[in-house]
């Protein structure tokens, strides 16, 4: 759709400026992590230090006694990328099993896992612990990692509804082919669905990045601690902080999540064309 | 035929089973446990004790801060979820081209929800709804001098909290976005021959394509917006002030679960909860037959 | 994009329908709970020992304290030390699980609002026997710290350092406004006048920060009356005047403009930065000793003095308060090599060189005495301020009832609805000693 250059150029101012509008907590916070550590309080409103303070991030990288943002930053990487990989693929499976197929059972297994999702964490994080405990998995990755691979029901759902929008004349088709089920999902359903696996990879890699709960309550040595959690250490309400370490270092770990939502983000909108699919 | 049949169960098995699977092995356990719990006087330090109904009764007849805090919760659901799916919407209509500008913007647009509830977000927001803040600064320019702390006062800090979450709008854009990109071009170009304008292409192309997306966002930010949680810290501490304003379900829940030890009385809560979001769920998903336009029929 | 999709779904199928469902199915569940070593002996000294020590708080305790633990494990080469931190709310957090699947850690920090949660529920152990085995050492340590972490006559939770509550005056500030400074004997009709002065000049004065959980208590005590019976099992005083006395006061503050509104002290986050003495907004405050060192020391530019809380009856009010504990958990295998780590950190000099009072003022007189000449201006202040104390004070009240987290919201709860006149203090007070009544009654079935 070619715009009249006025109408394009009145496009970028309106949608320029509210961009920039939304992108001030992240000016803000880049602009705090520079600021000496008494001004990021009383100068909260400025986005320009006084003086730049370089050193923050080498007070914030130092991390806790030897344990630095390294291992901290690796530990993140090796959590979120294996669980990320996992609960894409294992929910694209779920949801065209759920969405395609017929079974019995279906229809109790999506309220299941429907259900999963209503109920509140806080009340089932502790027997799980237990169960995790008695599985020997606590005090290791584990438990951030494989339940991943059995499904996200906030993935399966989504993309459930990707697949629904995909006109079933398609899967006729492949079958009178001599498709089986199985390689409809991959060579029809699979191509088509690659926006929300695009999405869901997004997400998960987000979700995990940012979840601290989860590795609070099963990890319990430091050297093994993701970003998320490392910089809740920073805190503590009754001494005195170092508030420029830690915005340093969440200046530093929202680069990851946002290369990547970058990079990605292009595929949801140009990746694999979807014309040529008339029902 | 019967045979073909058999083989679709298999099938149907053989791709849920990682979730089948999962479900059986890391969700029922602790799942059956909080609900034995709601029955118990469980303190997560002594063996729970039966207790039968008492906490459901207790909920009801006794504790008058459930009714407050589920309020404050509607009102915060009702409130944003349709503004932030508006929001959302809107602006991935704005941006469904693929130039490289508008990829930039679509990250300034998610950032805000990349940094979601952290001790920044709270300072941040302080600054923007606090009493010397940018709103207030903003006032002042129209004569209007305000000194209050819109983030402290029990009228208006639910409603900053709602402006957190519709500011927070980026993961329902992208969903959007990605339904947007799969709606057949053909549709359009169809429609444009015929002549119809904009109006008509969004409203009898767009949205019944679209639809199946909008069920899901409807659906999943609904659930979100009531286990929401972590931005009721940026006011009064997770406190659920002041006058019990931000008070909402979850994070009273979450009080008596860990602060005041009450594992069995919060898992009756969670329970009720899951009624409620469950019956929710349940009309959007009934009205949906009438609204929600499947390529695929019949299911 | 297409076939790197296909490739790795593909190859999923097979690791997900072979891989995957295989290994969880296969994964024995053992009865053991994760960190504890294999039941080793306590009395065989040289045998090798693991403590997992877990703590609350922000970077430099983690760094110093790792350091303590360094120095601890170079001496005592067969022990290693396992640490486990986090933040505050998040510790308690942390700890509930590992509580209910009986995996606690060897020695835990611990909280005065928490302990009698631990101590009744058979979390935590008797330090007594380790008293007496001499591996705990208390000879320098007074009795009134000792006390502060005893629940039924057992001594569950050792004192690691103590606070006192306190007035802070930024006294440079209001010599010049022609502010009086009030006396370290002062009373309650002073402060209405503090409050007034300083209103007159455009200044505020430390509002309590709506903390009422720490000073209706003190008030309390003032009277010869206490906030909980002995047993812990219902509210300490029958009479309702006290509570409509303080927060008649308080309201009269408050409608004044004497202390800060409540929607402004509700967007506070809870971190010394934004104290009010520090941003020149007032000019007094009111908290814990230890509270002070961090504001002490974000005001560079003047000078900040510590006074007591106002009388009368300030000695019987006043009260050292352990500012946190070490306990060790009923659950460790290895509860005597606990308690040597915990006689070091109260005991050791070199180590609480280190440690230099930060969580609270040593308990230690031997330490106390020992760390004097290495202590800034600021901290100084805070141990002759605490000594002061010592002299000065009451015992303490027993920890609180389970239940008192409850309460404390409660009062907040409360005090808020005052001040926003949605109800009068005379219909609060009773009503308020109902309901903690009913919470306590609840909590201790």
């Amino acid at each position: 759709m070619p715009l009249r250059k006025s109408s394009r150029m009145f496009y970028h101012i309106l949608v320029g400026a509210f961009a920039l509008l939304m992108m001030y907590p992240i000016l803000w916070l880049a602009a705090s992590s520079l600021k000496p550590n008494n001004e990021i309080f009383t100068t909260a409103y400025s986005l320009i230090p006084s003086r730049l303070e370089f050193v923050n991030y080498k007070t914030g990288w130092r991390g806790f006694a030897g344990t630095t943002f390294g291992t901290f930053f690796t530990n993140s990487f090796i959590i979120v990328i294996l669980s990320t990989i996992g609960a894409v693929i294992s929910s694209a499976l779920v949801a065209y099993g759920l969405a395609r197929t017929r079974f019995w059972g279906q229809r109790f297994w999506f309220v299941c896992m429907m259900a999963t999702m209503m109920l509140p964490h806080d009340v089932i994080l502790v027997p799980q612990y237990v169960m995790f405990a008695k599985f020997d998995w606590v005090g290791t990755f584990k438990p951030l990692i494989i339940p991943h691979f059995f499904g996200t029901p906030f993935f399966i759902f989504l993309i459930m509804q990707f697949i629904r929008t995909i006109p079933k004349e398609l899967d006729e088709a492949a079958k009178i082919d001599g498709c089986s089920k199985y390689s409809i999902f991959y060579r029809v359903i699979v191509p088509l669905i690659g926006p929300a696996l695009i999405t869901c990879s997004i997400f998960s890699f987000y979700w995990r990045w940012d979840d601290f709960i989860n590795p609070l309550i099963f990890l319990n040595n430091p050297e093994k601690f993701p970003v998320s959690l490392a910089l809740k250490l920073f805190l503590d309400g009754e001494s005195l902080n170092n508030w420029g370490g830690m915005f340093a270092m969440a200046t530093l770990s929202l680069l990851p999540v946002v290369v990547v939502f970058f990079i990605f983000q292009k595929y949801i909108v140009e990746g694999i064309s979807t014309t040529g699919l008339k029902g | 035929m019967n045979k073909l049949r058999e083989n679709e169960h298999l099938t149907g098995y053989v791709f849920t089973a990682p979730f089948v699977l999962g479900f059986l092995v890391f969700t029922l356990y602790p799942i059956l446990s909080s609900l034995y719990y709601s029955f118990t006087d469980y303190n997560l330090y002594e063996a729970p004790g039966w207790l039968g109904l008492d906490n459901y009764q207790r909920m009801f007849t006794e504790d008058d801060k459930i009714a407050k805090s589920m309020q404050v919760t509607f009102t915060y659901v009702f409130a944003s979820v349709p503004l932030r799916l508006v929001f959302a919407l809107f602006v991935a209509m704005i941006l469904n081209t693929a130039t490289r500008a508008t990829g930039i913007y679509r990250s300034a647009f998610y950032l805000p929800s990349l940094i979601g509830g952290s001790v920044a977000v709270a300072i941040m927001w302080q600054q923007i709804f606090g009493d010397q803040g940018l709103l207030n600064s903003a006032l002042s320019l129209f004569g209007i001098h305000s000194t209050t702390s819109w983030i402290g006062s029990p009228s208006t800090a639910l409603w900053t909290l709602i402006a957190l979450s519709i500011w927070q709008f980026g993961s329902s854009m992208i969903i959007f976005l990605a339904g947007l990109k799969n709606i057949p071009r053909d549709y359009y170009e169809a429609a444009s021959v015929d002549g119809a304008n904009s109006v008509y292409r969004f409203f009898k192309i767009t949205l019944p394509m679209l639809s199946p997306i909008i069920l899901f966002n409807l659906t999943l930010q609904t659930i979100s917006a009531f286990m929401t949680f972590t931005p009721a810290y940026i006011i009064s501490r997770g406190e659920g002030g002041p006058l019990d304003q931000t008070l909402l379900y979850s994070l009273y829940l979450y009080r008596k679960a860990f602060s005041h030890f009450e594992m069995g009385y919060a898992s009756a809560m969670a329970w009720i909860m899951l009624l409620i979001v469950g019956v929710l769920t349940l009309l959007i998903f009934k009205s949906s037959t009438r609204w929600v336009h499947y390529e695929t029929k019949g299911d | 994009m297409k076939k790197a999709l296909t490739a790795i779904l593909s190859l999923s199928m097979v690791f997900s329908l072979i891989g995957c469902s295989g290994s969880t199915a296969e994964n024995p569940a053992n009865g053991d709970t994760p960190g504890q070593t294999p039941a080793a002996a306590s009395g065989d000294k040289k045998d090798p020992v693991k403590l997992r020590v877990a703590w609350w708080g922000g970077q430099s305790r983690h760094d110093y304290t790792l350091k303590v633990i360094e120095m601890y494990q170079d001496k005592n080469p067969h022990v290693t030390i396992e640490p486990e931190y986090a933040p505050f709310d998040d510790y308690w957090k942390k700890l509930a699980p590992q509580a209910a699947a009986n995996g606690l850690p060897d020695i835990i920090q611990m909280d005065i609002s928490y302990l009698n949660q631990y101590a009744s529920r058979n979390q935590i152990a008797d330090l007594k026997p380790f008293v007496d085995s001499g591996s705990l050492n208390l000879d320098d340590v007074s009795e009134n710290a000792v006390k502060g972490g005893e629940v039924n006559g057992k001594l569950v939770a050792m004192t690691l350092g103590t606070n006192a509550l306190q007035t802070t005056f930024d006294v440079e500030t209001m010599k010049q406004n022609g502010i009086d400074i009030p006396g370290k004997e002062w009373t309650w009709e002073d402060m209405d006048k503090l409050g007034a002065q300083a209103k007159e000049k455009g200044f505020l004065m430390g509002g309590f920060a709506y903390r009422h959980d720490v000073f209706f208590p003190y008030y309390l005590r003032t009277m010869g009356q206490k906030m909980y019976s002995e047993d812990g099992k219902s509210i300490g005083y029958a009479d309702d005047q006290a509570f409509i006395d303080y927060f008649n006061r308080y309201q009269t503050w408050y409608d004044n403009g004497y202390i800060l509104s409540l929607d402004k002290e509700a967007q506070k986050k809870g971190v010394a930065e934004e104290d009010d003495i520090y941003l020149g907004n007032a000019i007094s405050g009111n908290g814990w000793s230890n509270q002070f060192l961090a504001v002490a020391n974000l005001v560079t530019d003047r000078s900040l003095e510590l006074n007591p809380m106002p009388g009368p009856g300030q000695k019987e009010g006043l009260f050292l308060k352990p500012s946190m504990y070490f306990s060790v958990t009923e659950s460790s295998k290895n509860k005597e090599e606990a308690a040597k780590f915990i006689d070091f950190f109260i005991n050791d000099v070199e180590a609480n060189q280190l440690i230099k009072g930060e969580r609270g003022v040593p308990v230690s007189s031997k330490v106390k005495e020992a760390l004097k000449p290495e202590l800034t201006e600021n901290e100084a202040k805070i141990f002759d301020y605490v000594t002061w104390a010592e002299e000065n004070s009451s015992p303490g009240d027993p920890p609180n009832p389970i239940g008192a987290v409850e309460i404390e919201k409660l009062l907040r709860d409360y005090s808020e609805r005052i001040l926003y006149k949605k109800v009068s203090i005379e219909q609060a007070a009773p009503d308020f000693r109902k309901e903690a009544n009913a919470i306590l009654a609840r909590s201790q079935k």
